[in-house]
Order: C-alpha cells, then structure tokens, then sequence
C-alpha cells in the first residue's frame, strides 16, 4: 500500500501535463482530489460527451442560494485531468476537501460577525458576487493558492507557468519533480510558520486547518478500505500537511461537531473571461488563453516526444511554440484587416528570443512574445494589444454542460417566485393587468421587468391604452420552452432572478453608450434595482463627460430628473443622482451655444423640443443655481447671431415665460425678429419656435398681438404669399377655439386702439389746453 | 572619428569631424558620448559579458547606461531614461537583432534623447545624423558628389562625398534619422534598400558599400504632426516600432519638469526664485488629468484637448511664468502668472479645446480644495 502526494498548481497546464505522465506511470486504484465532496454525486458528468470545459461545479445552499460556491475548471486544470483520469479508468474519484456543508454553516457565523464589524452595503452587483465567492478559501486572492509562483518571483519569473515549464523540461521522471515540490513546499511553508511577520503569515486563512484535518481523513478511510495505490491531487500548498500525518485522534477531535447546512451542487458553463482575476475572481489566472496555447502545445510535444526519444526535443518543442503563438497572433490581426506577414513573425520570434537572452531567461514568455508582439507586428501601438489580449491572451471561449445536469439555483428561484406569485408560466398566451398600488401585483410587475431585462420575455408589456395614471401595466404573458435555456445561461450572473438581473445590468451598464444608459436606467428603475441604479449613475457620469454629442446628454437630463424627484419613494440614494443631474446640467449648458450653432431644419426641430425638454426638467428640479446657469444660456442664444429661427424663438418664449424679459422686451425682439431684414423664412421659423404649443399667450398679451399683426400689415403681398404657408403651419397647431377667438379679434378690426390707455387715467384740463394748437397745426382751425 | 574603409575614401572637403571626447565647457552643448564619457570607460570596463560584433557595449551594460545603476566596483550610473524599462530593454534588443528602431511619439517625449545615448553607448559615437526636413534629398541619405574633384579627375571613390549613412554601414556603426516622417515619401524609400539588403549601392562606379556587422538604424518621428509623410508599409515593415509615452506617474513627471525648470532659469538667469513644488504639482497635475482624460483620483473623466499637453509644455509653462513673476510680478510665481501660459497650452483649437478647458474649470477646477485662486485667474482670462 502507498499514498503518492502530487502537489499541484491550481490551473497549471504544466502540472496538469505532469500530472497525466505521473498517473499513468502510477496506475492508482483510487484518486482523491482537493475538491468539495458535496458535488460528488455531478462528477460522472464531467466524461459525458456533451461537457465542454470551461465548466465550474456550483455548490449552494437551496434554502439561500446567495450561499453559493464555484469551482471552475478548465481542460488544463490538473484537478480536471486527475478526476477525467479516474473516471475514464473506472476507478474511484474522490473529494476530499472540507465539505461545502460545513463551511457554509460556519461561513455564516463568520460573517454575521464581519457585518456587525462593518456595516457598508454591498456597492454594486458585483461585489454581492465576489462576496459569495469568497466563502471559498480556494478562491481568495492569497498567493499562497500559487505558492509555485512565489518560487518563480524568487527565481526572477514574472510567470509561475514559465518556470514551471523550465522545470518540468529539464526533469526526465516527473514522480521525482512532484517530490521536489513537496521539499520546496515544506521549506516555504517551516519558512512562513517560523517566521510571524513575513507578509505571508498574514494570509493564513482561520480554516485552513480544518480543510487539512478532512483531507488527511478522507486519505485514512481510503487506506482502510484496502486501497493499494492511493493517488491524492492537491494544491501544492497541501502537500506537506498530507505527506507528515499526525495522530488520527487529533483529526477526529478538530472535525467533531462542526456545523451543517443543507446543499446542492450541479454543474455550470463558465467562461475563461470568468477564470481572469481583473474578473475580482481571487484564484483566477491572467491568461488562460495563453494556459490553454501551452496545454496544446505540450500535448502536442509530448506526442513528438514519443517518436523521436530525442532529449533535443524539449527546447525545440518550447521555441515552436513561442513560433506557433506568433502566428497565432498574426493571423487574429490579418481577420481584423491589420498587416502582419509572416516576415514580420519571423521578427518578432527573433525579438522575443532576443529579449529574454537580455533577460537571462532560456526562453521567451508571455511577456517577452507581448512585447515583440507590439513593437514589430503591430507597428509600437498599444490598441491590437487588447484585441489580442482578449481573444488570445483570456480567450472567449464558453463552456457547456450536458442536458441531464441538475437544476441551477436561477431556475429554483424563479419557480419558487412564480409560486409565490401565483403566476403560472404557460404555452398559450395570456394578459394581465397589474394594479401597482396592490403590492402582490408590484412585485409581479418587478419580476416581470427583471426578466426582460435578462433577455427572457415571459412577459411582453402592453400600452395601458385608454386607462390614465401611471400605477397600471398590462402584460402579455408567453412561455417559450427556449427560456429555460436562457434561464441557465443567465446563471452565471446570479443565483437569484435579483441578482443576475443586477449583475447583468451592471455588466451591460459598462459597456452602453449614453442613450442605452438612459434606456437602461428607465428599465432598471421599473425593475426596481436600486443597486443597480448607483451604479449607472456612475458610468453614466463618465460618459456624459466624453460625450460630444449634445442631443445624447439633452436626452438623458429628463429621465434622470425623473429619478430625483421619484428618489425618495423608491429609496434611492438620490445624492449620487443629484451630482449627475447637477454635472449634465453644467455640460449641457456649456456645450449648447455650439451645439445649437448652425442646424438644419431637422436638427432644430428635434434641438427646439430637447431645449423645451430640458427647460421642463430644470423646473421641475427647483434648484435656483441650475435654473440661472440654465437661463444665461438661453439669454446668450437669443442673441446669437445666426441661430437657427425656430430654436431662437423658442427661447425667447422659455425666457418671457420665466418671466425674465419684460412683455416690452420681449415685443422689441419680436420685432426685431420679423423685421424685414429678416430672411422670411428665418423669420417665419422663429415665429413658429416662438409661438408652437399654445396661441394663449397671443390672445392674452395684446402688446404681443400688437407687433404681430404690425409685422402682418407692412408685408408687401409677394411676401406674405410665401410666408403664407409657413405661418399657416404654426397657426394650424394652435386648438380650434384660440384660432376662432383670434379671427374674431381681427374682424373687429380695432387693433389700432391703444389697448393700454385707460380711459379716465389722463388729466383732461391739461388735455383739453392743447387742443387749440393741435387743431391750428391740422387746419381746421374754427 | 569614423575610421575610413579602403572602399570609402573621405575625400580632403569631408567636414571635419569632432575631436575626441573631451571636457569643453565652451561648448554650449556635448554629445552624449562627450558628456558621459567616464561612465562609458567604467561600463565597458565592467562588462564581461558578451557583444554582438563591433558593439562597444554588450546589451545588457548599454541598458545599465540608460537607465542608471550601480556597478559591481561600486561606480554609480546616472539614469539617462526616467520611465519604463522594458521599453529600453525591447530598443536595445531590436538593435541587437539588427532590425533598425523606429522611436515614436508626441513631442517631448525623450525620442532623440534617447536615441543619441543609444547610439553613443552601442557604437560609442552619435554623430552620425541625418535631420529629416521637407527637403532632405537623396544625397542626404546615399551620397553626393565633390563636384571639383568629379571634373577635374571623372567619378571616383575620391570624388564621392558619402552621407553618414554610408559612414555608418562602413564603419558598423548606428546611424540616426530624425524627424523620419517629415521626409518627402519618395526619399524616405531609399531606406528599404539599406535597411534589407543591408547595402547602398553605387553604380556610378559599379560598386556598392556593404553594411559591416554593428550598422544599424535609429529612427524617430513623432504621431502628432499634422501634414507629416506618412511612412510606406514596406518601409514600416522594416521598422520594430517603439512608442514612448508621456511619463506614468505623477511623482516621475513632476520630477522632470523640476529638474529641467531650475536648470533652465539658472541657464537664463532668471531672477526669479524656484518655484514651489506645489505650483509645478498643479501645472503637472492639470496637464495629465486633461491629457488622460480623468482625474487624478479617477472619479471623473474629461475631455482631451487637441494640443499633446507633453511634459516639454509643461516646463514651459513654469518657465513662462517664473519670467512673468519675476519681471512683472513680486518675484514668487502665483496662480495668474501661470494661467496664461496654461490657458495658452490647453486652448489650441480656440472652439473646441474652449469647452475642454471651461468644463475643465467648472467641473475639477471650482470644486477642488485650495485651487480657488486658479478658478478666479482662470475666470478673469475667459
């Protein structure tokens, strides 16, 4: 009977590489795997022709599915390897790591504990996310997940990969190298233990211990059910705790009456974009396109190997695959129409072996082949790099998982809602009409709005039609059977119909232009998603200040003033909107002069219903600083020199009902408007922009009235013939009775009384002394 | 000098070249390998590893020399390059390849800087320049002709006055271009020959100048040049690119600014006092918030303006200022000394860097601690 320890690096391609080599060579008749044993029921999943890695295993607690653990694996993961190894071998696989169900449960008491200590809400989506993540010690950002690149860092590596590659290379029998590794891990680990103040000993996670205690347990049962040749896969962290056992009892004793919680676990589709740490995820990995790149390789060498039995052939394996990465990179550029040719490959090969001799490194890594990459092929720019950054470097790759896979978390969650609901999903469609005073129908309205925004429309919302008021919504209900494959692809963003809508909005929040951000923040307040809506505030932010397009930052204003003064009722933290609100405010009215500058007659129509949008929303805001800023503006546009007429009239008329240009004011720009040095149609344009939405202001201010029917009067008859139609389009707005009242008023034909002298308000003796010589001036002296 | 092969005779009307290295405090400005002399002799008397043929230096010591160290005898090295090493590392091994380096970037980055100390270090001479203007010819590049020498004894290798070009593949040392892309398109191609089959033919005489081990190519030019040449794909081909950015952090850019301010208005004799740090902090600070186009505590993004904002323009900002305090102020720079020269620097397109610089104001400027002196000075300009 023997135990072989294989201290392994958590996604390592190299390991998962030696790993292969060390088992066959080995032939175990059981392997156990630092792993959850709660998922082992999934396991024989992960042989079935449908999986297709990146996949994660997902343990959760159902009763609270926020509780929830993922271990992702993908094809180079060693784990990954030792389970597919077992599995195909038909021999016994298992996990012998700390069991989900008590870390839950003692997670749980851990973090009532944190709350009390730091009462800060969760900022976004994300970090909800990252929190139920971290329940996992494996995915803590602790280096001491990859001790082997604390080694590389010590050798001079800037890649724990790269150095591991070296050593495997230079190694013939890797059981040696897994001992090595053991030596080195053991000295690292007496290193931090004897030393409390290296940095490392900080990260000492409080279980550590007892995941330790269970795998040692779990290596016991095996040898005492018999087993000869017990291969155990774990971190290389592990392995000297597994290698020295210590007394059994003191095991049981640690192990003895941890708490329990109930769980699940099933397998999801993971992507390697997910596997990348700048996803917040700890144990992630940088690359794992380039991982996957060295996997192929290696598979691919191992099988030159075998023919040549050359011992040359390891460096020549390394070189063609620094060559083969190249091409790779070459040819991503040539699809994005980016010259690269194979000269320039040959280059930038030379340069990256170049560079790691300057470098002292046998042999060019990650970095080395990035940075060739960029000065030869794409010509010192830094651009082409995220191309390849993304598509090469991380990888889009997604994951699948087979049909028979047990439910996810997402899936139980809205049934249990559409229960709660009593909303029943159907084939055959129906409609339903909310009442959203009614807090059963409120809630039905969120979960509808929430799935909509995951893309699964259960529910299409109809017009309200004729009903007024905005607290009803008529639905049309619809399940379609591909939703629950939606349901499962949106998994990944959450484990409640909440949170993956969050997460979702969030993630889209950062990638939207300004109108979708508007749109998305509308969707997101009917979907109250309160969190969600801080954060687009903040990408709203940064874009608005990008923006160069006024019409996008004029349409956005309203939406948001909307949230401001709806804030309060839905409980939002209105402080974040209101400097929002208060920067685009401060953007626009910068910015209009020159955005209204030179428009066409389309643009003005659309430019003079924005001004009248915004100036709505700027009242409705209250705030006397914004109102004034606002105001200068509209005053430095009238005044504009060759504004367009609709937008200059219209906002003279926002001013003159601001009350800040007197009637006579506003009558001397009227004039001066119409003048006849005017272009007639500049001047029927301002009449329109003056005049548009209501005729009262006409009927009711007869200085206004006045200067109107002077302008009519002293036009010759070929102008007024083709101003006509124009004037007939701004007249033709105004409602019925206003039109009927005003031609009465110019049948009567009295227009030139002096409408504002008051009879009685003169001194009629003084009067009365002047009429002597004004009837001599006229000569009809008596 | 350049020591002269027997196929490239320098005929008598050859410029004379610079006398060897030595201190000359009349000059008004050394060539690097004059200026940085001993540091030279110490590195090449330290290194024991290997040089690629007719290198002065090996790789590793030539990046020593640019970006500073200590040497195992204790002699310190000064950085020539503040910035990021890698950058200087790729250069170095570009060289080393044999490709030719093309230096790009925005004006004041450095790109002739270190080019000049690149080619002093590997080939320990500089000189061999070409400055490329609109009207840089053929000659310039190739080889002209003594045209006394060419009537009175017909074409010969003595009648052949040779570019440094030429020199430089003769001798395998590094010639330098600057100013690539102000070079008409036409002349800039007769680099590809040069550059692959590293030769420059003469058929004049029938013969050719072949390229010895250690020639190679510095180039720079700079992206931000409007009615430039651009470079022709064969040409670029030829070029392993290498952009130099403005500065990373603020701590390394307000350095720079401050070194090169207190030697420049000692140079001047300003009589101005230096300013204080705190004032080139904010010009600094100005200058990378608008040229990023975010804040320094990354919470609020910004417009870019046109202009490139180099730390170059921000030395000449300080300086201008410190001129106007010193002549027409108390002698101390304040905020309205320098705003006219930092409105001059951002306002380059007087419509659009116009809202640059007011959103600029109204939305960083007013609300930021200790900084309402700026907003008023910058609100009396508008």
């Amino acid at each position: 009977m023997s135990i072989h320890i294989f201290g392994i690096r958590h996604h390592g391609p190299g390991s998962a590489r030696s790993l292969c080599e060390a088992l066959t060579q080995l032939q175990p008749d059981i392997v156990l795997v630092e792993g959850p044993p709660d998922a082992e029921a999934v396991l024989p999943l992960l042989i079935d022709s449908q999986m297709r890695p990146p996949v994660a295993l997902l343990v959760y607690s159902p009763e609270n599915p926020q509780q929830a653990a993922y271990y992702p694996f993908a094809v180079f993961s060693p784990e990954w390897q030792a389970i597919h190894y077992g599995l195909t071998q038909q021999i016994p696989v298992r996990f012998m790591d700390l069991p989900q169900t008590h870390r839950f449960a003692m997670g749980m008491a851990d973090k009532e504990q944190e709350f009390a200590n730091q009462e800060q809400p969760p900022e976004d989506g994300e970090k909800a996310e990252t929190e139920s993540l971290e329940a996992l010690p494996q995915l803590t950002p602790n280096p001491y997940d990859d001790p082997l690149s604390l080694l590389a860092q010590a050798a001079g590596y800037s890649d724990g990969e790269r150095w591991w590659e070296h050593l495997v290379e230079q190694r013939q029998d890797s059981t040696e190298l897994f001992a090595a590794i053991l030596e080195a891990m053991t000295v690292l680990r007496s290193h931090i233990e004897t030393n409390p103040q290296s940095p490392l000993s900080n990260l000492h996670s409080p279980l550590e211990p007892y995941r330790e205690a269970y795998m040692r347990k779990t290596i016991r049962e095996a040898e005492k059910q018999g087993f000869q040749r017990i291969a155990v896969v774990c971190g290389a962290w592990h392995a000297p705790a597994l290698a020295t056992m210590p007394p059994a009892k003191e095991d049981v004793a640690l192990l003895k009456g941890l708490p329990k919680l109930k769980v699940e676990a099933t397998w999801v589709p993971w992507t390697y974009g997910r596997l990348t740490i700048s996803r917040g995820y700890g144990a992630g990995i940088e690359s794992p396109g380039w991982y996957q790149h060295l996997w192929e390789q290696g598979k691919r060498s191992v099988g030159k190997a075998s023919l040549l039995k050359n011992s040359t052939q390891s460096s020549l394996g390394t070189t063609s695959s620094s060559i083969r990465w190249m091409t790779k990179v070459a040819r991503l550029l040539r699809k994005q129409d980016l010259d690269a040719s194979s000269a320039s490959v040959i280059e930038a090969v030379r340069l990256a072996e170049t560079l790691a001799a300057l470098r002292d490194r046998p042999l060019p890594g990650l970095p080395e082949l990035n940075e060739a990459t960029q000065t030869v092929l794409c010509f010192g720019d830094s651009l082409p790099m995220q191309l390849i950054q993304q598509q090469l470097i991380v990888g889009e790759r997604l994951g699948k998982v087979p049909a028979e896979t047990p439910m996810i978390p997402l899936q139980q969650d809205l049934q249990r809602q559409q229960k709660r609901l009593r909303l029943k999903p159907a084939a055959t469609e129906t409609t339903l009409d909310l009442d959203l005073r009614k807090p059963l129908d409120l809630e039905r309205s969120h979960l509808l709005h929430r799935l909509n925004l995951l893309e699964i429309p259960w529910g299409r919302q109809q017009s309200t039609g004729n009903t007024k008021g905005t607290f009803r919504e008529s639905w049309r209900l619809q399940w379609q059977p591909e939703f629950a494959i939606h349901l499962i692809e949106a998994g990944i963003w959450g484990n409640t119909i909440e949170t993956a809508a969050m997460t979702w909005t969030c993630d889209r929040a950062n990638q939207a232009n300004l109108p979708n951000l508007t749109k998305l923040i509308d969707q997101t307040l009917l979907a109250n998603l309160p969190q969600a809506v801080v954060r687009l505030m903040k990408c709203l932010e940064s874009e608005a200040a990008l923006a160069s397009d006024m019409a996008h930052l004029m349409n956005a204003l309203p939406p948001l003033v909307n949230v401001t003064r709806y804030g309060t009722v839905r409980q939002f933290e209105t402080t974040t909107v209101g400097h929002v609100v208060n920067g685009l405010i401060t953007r626009i009215c910068i910015g209009l002069p020159i955005a209204a500058a030179s428009l066409d007659d389309d643009a003005a129509t659309q430019m003079h219903q924005q001004v009248n949008d915004v100036n709505g929303a700027i009242a409705i805001l209250q705030q006397p600083d914004a109102l004034e800023m606002w105001q200068q503006v509209l005053l430095q546009l009238a005044d504009q020199q060759g504004l367009h007429g609709l937008v200059a009239g219209r906002c003279c008329r926002l001013l003159f009902e601001a009350g800040v240009f007197q009637p006579e004011d506003t009558a001397r720009r009227l004039g001066l408007a119409l003048s006849t040095a005017s272009e007639p149609a500049q001047a029927a344009a301002w009449i329109e922009g003056f005049l548009a939405g209501s005729g009262l202001s006409l009927l009711h201010n007869p200085t206004l009235w006045q200067v109107l029917d002077d302008w009519v009067a002293q036009l010759s008859s070929e102008t007024f013939t083709a101003i006509l139609p124009l004037l007939r389009r701004t007249f033709s707005t105004f409602a019925a009775p206003e039109r009927r009242q005003m031609g009465e008023r110019v049948r009567q034909g009295n227009s030139h009384t002096p409408v504002f002298v008051k009879a009685g308000s003169f001194d009629s003796d003084r009067a009365d002394s002047v009429l002597p010589l004004v009837a001599q001036l006229l000569g009809i002296a008596p | 000098m350049a020591t002269t092969k027997s196929k490239t005779q320098h005929p008598d009307s050859q410029p004379p070249t610079p006398d060897p290295p030595s201190p000359n405090s009349s000059l008004l400005r050394e060539h690097a390998e004059q200026q940085f002399a001993h540091e030279l002799e110490e590195l090449a008397k330290a290194d024991t590893r290997q040089r690629p043929p007719n290198w002065k230096l090996s790789p590793w010591a030539v990046a020593i020399y640019l970006l500073g160290g200590k040497l195992d005898n204790g002699f310190e090295v000064s950085p020539k390059y503040i910035g990021n090493r890698r950058l200087m590392e790729v250069a170095i091994a570009t060289l080393a390849t044999d490709r030719a380096l093309l230096l790009y970037g925005v004006p004041g980055t450095a790109k002739s800087w270190v080019s000049e100390h690149l080619a002093a270090a590997v080939s320990g001479d500089s000189t061999m320049l070409i400055q490329g203007t609109a009207g840089t010819s053929e000659e310039a590049i190739r080889y002209g002709w003594n045209y006394a020498r060419l009537l009175a004894d017909g074409p010969s290798m003595e009648a052949l006055v040779a570019s440094p070009m030429m020199r430089a593949m003769a001798d395998g040392k590094i010639a330098r271009v600057e100013e690539l892309t102000r070079i008409p398109s036409d002349v800039q191609d007769t680099l590809i020959t040069v550059l692959s089959e590293k030769t420059l033919p003469v058929p004049e005489l029938n013969t050719e100048v072949q390229a010895t081990k250690g020639f190679s190519v510095i180039a720079t030019a700079n992206n931000r040049d409007r009615g430039v040449n651009e470079l022709s794909s064969a040409l670029k081909r030829r070029f392993n690119t290498v952009i130099l950015p403005v500065p990373n952090t603020i701590e390394e850019e307000v350095s720079i600014v401050q070194q090169r301010v207190t030697s420049l208005g000692r140079a001047l004799e300003l009589p101005a006092e230096v300013p204080a740090l705190e004032e080139i902090q904010r010009v600094v600070t100005i200058f990378r918030e608008l040229r990023g186009g975010v804040t320094i505590d990354g919470k609020t993004k910004l417009k870019s303006p046109t202009g490139t904002l180099s730390p170059a323009e921000a030395i000449s900002v300080v300086n201008s200022g410190m001129s106007l305090s010193a002549h027409f102020g108390d002698g101390s720079l304040t905020a309205s000394d320098l705003i006219s020269g930092l409105v001059g620097a951002v306002v380059k397109d007087p419509i659009q860097d116009q809202v640059v610089w007011k959103e600029y104001l109204e939305t960083v400027v007013k609300e930021r601690d200790g900084w309402k002196d700026l907003y008023r000075a910058s609100r009396v300009m508008l």
